[in-house]
């Protein structure tokens, strides 16, 4: 007799929940966005008329050339920054090398803007820094523009560089480079045949983070920028001076910029997929002592750069206790501008914390759910979803929120104004990363656990729940806290989603910056960075995850 | 106690057959073996029987009922898996007790029975450990007194020994048969070590390409297997081509391999003018030399030969040597050093006709049936 029957079981349920919200949430927006961008704007006809004007004239492609340079300058500094400090921490002895990656970590999570903002007040027309260079006849230049985005890119991404780089220096296995020694190189050559090719790929791929990152990043040159439009921000110009009309050059900037992003994150996948080296590590490599003076050295070019990427933050906790009238700080430290928040402008503040707190439900329960099937069912349907799970990689904040805001804002689901476009868009950013930790720690789950477990008795669902789900915890929860601390820090896609009543913090940070009630601002950021540093300590103490879980 | 019985089995990967036509009865309290090479299928038809393969054809009793249908969770069936599968996040006690707590039984009978599943398999004072802290084999003690302690209709071993080390792995396998019996369920063990399972086992099934190749004693596989596949897989044993000559009468026929001339029986070879011959290096005899310094010719299977290479093993040495022209493998009980040959050095052995076996040289089939010694 032949057996044939199968039970539409929850899996199969799951992976239908998965397509409904990739559909919805992304293909369905993104979609809107390609349709409007070949669409005449008077006639509603298909026509090449927006791709003709962004080829055509000056304006835009100069602003894709801004976005370029701004990319590549902000990589060569990351590297610049990241390189030494990754080989020193990894190969010397350096005193406090937590210490330093902590706050570099620190750094990279904060919101894009706040550094932006922070190199303002020490380096804008009326910076202290600034005055007191003028005071002694140094005339600093100018902060606004491309300077002041690469400067503030550059010392918030290299920790991308730094982690990935230390995390394969430290897996180099030390009797591949004994043996290049063995075989008779010296310490020099044997750095530049074996160690430097070996720890290329993530070097590589650290930079093309780093570019993708400063490629889409919009709260740095929406503050910082000035008259110097990126694609980014000039996407988000196009959008509000096309609010009365469609938004069709705002969607043609938007896919020009997301095919940069695209060709950013293949080259990224074809170097990753070439990484296969670091498997088995046998001999940890050991870090070498130093003799004083160059140990010396050695720690201060660490501390320095570390310093460097702090100071911005540091600035801002300062500032923050700065006595202010109105939106001039005046003499004297108090607690006015944490008043004028509470007392003020209650409402952003729980905003922030609820649309996050549910986003982060919301990407932890179906994050790990669709992690499970992505890991564990072999059919094409989940290949299909997998591969559709990985194109918020590529779309930047400002593009969903532009495809979010058009298709969202008529029948047959209308959500403009409300909480839930803007919940539904930090899940939707923030899904995939969720989806891939879970189904990284599924591979690592040996699935002889879960044949033991229904071996035992015990039928699927109530093995799912009582061997899977708590061998996931860990990484379901240090998942959950990373997509907290970017929600909360979102700005890019809610800037363009939000109304009156929704305001978030990231939001309302950006406009007291513009309307420069810098007090606000200030209280606000140190809002946001102590809710990002408490939630990596947590992270680092309850769940043991190193620095080089925040760069994952 | 539970008998198992399987007809007609069918399992396709995809456009791969992995079990055709598997038959099979194991009875109650036995410890029956699946054995075959990597990829053969037995472990196939052993998860099949777990529930966690659903079979494309053929039916799997267990006792009298028909279990095609029924999931995996409600066959109660015992399984340890190769790699322990220990959950990690539970202490040794809890481990035990997880198929009991499913079965919702009163807690007192639940410690009751996780104490003496600890003590079968030596553990007991382990219950509060958690598994990083055991050894291999500790961790496949647990995995074996969570298997037994739910009482399962069967136990089925997948490779259950296979990650740990020699010696362990030798004392293991003793525990598990000592266990089995002890308790008389009814086991089913997949392994592909030859000597494992003719160690351990009531009865072997020897698997080769999703097909059972032969059922019986571990005695009977070795000294009487029924096809070329099954005598080179299980233990070790000279094979060659040879052409089929004349008929010696009384059973006996002439066959030849190059310059080799031998005697082997003739029962099954009639018609016939080629087969594989297979003998294995213990039933080989060293003879003494004649006063030619030529081998002793007993039986007309005597030979002279050079010695190739020597593997010293211990108790014995396996030696290789060239008998004209043919590489053939014997051992030798060597007590005191000078029983090692060195190379090149005179042998006389004789191939005992008796403990010759002729398989068809295409299908590997055996010629002339049993009835070995």
């Amino acid at each position: 007799m032949t057996i044939r029957y199968r039970k539409p079981d929850i899996w199969a349920l799951v992976t239908l929940i998965g397509f409904a919200v990739v559909i919805i949430f992304l293909i369905y927006p993104l979609f809107d966005v390609f349709k409007y961008s070949f669409m005449d704007k008077t006639t509603g006809a298909f026509s090449l008329s927006n791709w003709k004007e962004f080829f055509s004239r000056a304006y835009y492609m100069r602003a894709f050339g801004h976005s370029m340079y701004v990319a590549i300058m902000t990589t060569i500094f990351s590297m610049l920054l990241g390189i030494p400090l990754a080989f020193f921490t990894s190969r010397y002895k350096i005193h406090g090398t937590n210490l330093l990656n902590t706050l570099s970590v620190l750094a990279l999570l904060s919101p894009t803007f706040i550094g932006a903002y922070s190199w303002i007040t020490m380096l804008g027309k009326q910076g202290f820094l600034r005055l007191f260079f003028a005071s002694i006849g140094i005339n600093l230049p100018e902060i606004y523009g491309p300077f002041g985005i690469i400067l503030s890119d550059s010392l918030q991404y290299y920790p991308f560089i730094s982690l990935m780089l230390a995390g394969a220096l430290n897996t180099i296995d030390r009797s591949l480079e004994e043996a290049s020694e063995n075989l008779g190189s010296r310490s020099f050559g044997t750095f530049f045949r074996v160690t430097l090719p070996l720890v290329m790929p993530s070097l590589t791929g650290g930079a093309l983070i780093v570019f993708m990152m400063s490629l889409s990043n919009f709260g740095t040159p929406m503050v910082i920028g000035g008259n110097y439009l990126v694609l980014s921000t000039l996407a988000y110009n196009m959008y509000t001076s096309e609010i009365a009309e469609t938004p069709g050059m705002a969607s043609t900037v938007s896919i020009v910029l997301m095919f940069c992003a695209s060709i950013v994150i293949i080259l990224q996948n074809w170097v990753s997929s070439r990484r296969k080296y670091s498997s088995m590590l046998v001999n940890r490599p050991i870090q070498k002592r130093l003799t004083k003076g160059k140990s010396f050295w050695a720690h201060f070019i660490c501390y320095a750069i570390v310093a460097l990427s702090t100071l911005p933050l540091l600035v801002i906790v300062v500032y923050s206790f700065r006595n202010t009238n109105g939106p001039v700080f005046v003499d004297g430290f108090g607690l006015e501008s944490y008043r004028q928040i509470f007392f003020d402008v209650p409402k952003t503040v729980i905003n922030s914390f609820t649309y996050s707190l549910v986003a982060v439900a919301l990407i932890a329960v179906v994050g790990t759910l669709l992690g499970f099937v992505i890991a564990r069912k072999k059919s094409f349907a989940v290949k299909i979803l997998d591969q559709l799970l990985a194109i918020p990689y590529i779309v930047p904040g400002t593009v969903l929120g532009i495809g979010f805001i058009v298709a969202f804002n008529r029948k047959p689901l209308y959500l403009a104004g409300t909480a839930v476009i803007i919940i539904m868009a930090y899940f939707i950013r923030r899904l995939p990363y969720s989806v891939r930790s879970a189904s990284s720690i599924l591979k690592q789950i040996d699935p002889a656990l879960e044949e033991a477990g229904i071996n035992l008795g015990s039928p699927p669902g109530r093995t799912f729940r009582t061997v899977t789900l708590p061998l996931m915890r860990s990484g379901i929860v240090s998942g959950a806290i990373m997509s907290w601390v970017t929600s909360m820090n979102e700005l890019s896609a809610s800037i363009l989603l939000y109304v009156g009543k929704t305001m978030t913090m990231p939001i309302k940070i950006y406009l007291s910056v513009a309307d420069g009630y810098f007090g606000t601002a200030s209280a606000m950021s140190t809002i946001l960075l102590i809710v990002t540093g408490v939630s990596m300590f947590i992270m680092n103490k309850y769940f043991n995850r190193g620095s080089e879980t925040f760069i994952s | 106690m539970t008998s198992i019985r399987i007809v007609g089995l069918q399992k396709k990967f995809g456009d791969l057959a992995a079990l055709s036509d598997i038959n099979l009865d194991i009875k109650e309290g036995e410890f029956f073996t699946l054995l075959g090479p990597s990829g053969c299928g037995k472990t196939t038809l052993l998860r099949t029987i777990a529930g966690f393969y659903r079979q494309d054809g053929g039916d799997i009793y267990l006792g009298d009922e028909l279990v095609n249908t029924v999931p995996a969770y409600r066959r109660n069936t015992g399984m340890v898996f190769q790699n322990y599968a220990v959950f990690p996040h539970m202490t040794v006690y809890e481990n035990v007790a997880y198929g009991l707590k499913v079965r919702k039984l009163p807690r007192k009978e639940i410690d009751e029975r996780v104490k003496a599943a600890l003590k079968n398999v030596h553990l007991t004072g382990y219950e509060d450990r958690t598994p990083d802290k055991l050894s291999g084999g500790q961790q496949q003690r647990v995995g074996l007194a969570r298997a037994m302690a739910i009482e399962p209709r069967v136990l089925l071993f997948d490779e259950p020994l296979s990650n740990l080390d020699a010696k362990l792995r030798v004392e293991m396998r003793d525990e598990i048969r000592t266990v089995q019996k002890k308790l008389g369920i009814t086991a089913v063990y997949v392994t592909h070590d030859q000597e494992e399972a003719l160690v351990i086992s009531d009865r072997i099934a020897v698997v080769n390409l999703g097909k059972i190749q032969q059922v019986g004693e571990p005695w009977e596989i070795y000294k009487n297997p029924r096809n070329l596949f099954v005598a080179t897989f299980v233990g070790k044993i000279n094979t060659m081509e040879v052409a089929l000559k004349e008929d010696l009468g009384s059973g006996l026929r002439r066959a030849t391999a190059g310059q080799l001339s031998l005697v082997v029986p003739s029962a099954g070879t009639e018609g016939r003018t080629e087969a594989t011959l297979a003998f294995r290096p213990e039933d080989i005899k060293e003879v003494g030399p004649d006063k030619n310094g030529q081998a002793k010719d007993e039986d007309g299977n005597s030979f002279s030969g050079l010695v190739e290479s020597v593997s010293f093993l211990g108790s014995t040495a396996s030696i290789t040597a060239k008998v004209q022209g043919t590489g053939i493998v014997f051992d030798r009980h060597c007590p005191k050093e000078d029983d090692i040959p060195a190379a090149d050095a005179q042998i006389q052995i004789s191939v005992p006709y008796e403990s010759c076996l002729l398989f068809d040289k295409q299908s590997g089939a055996r010629l002339g049936s049993g009835g070995l010694r």
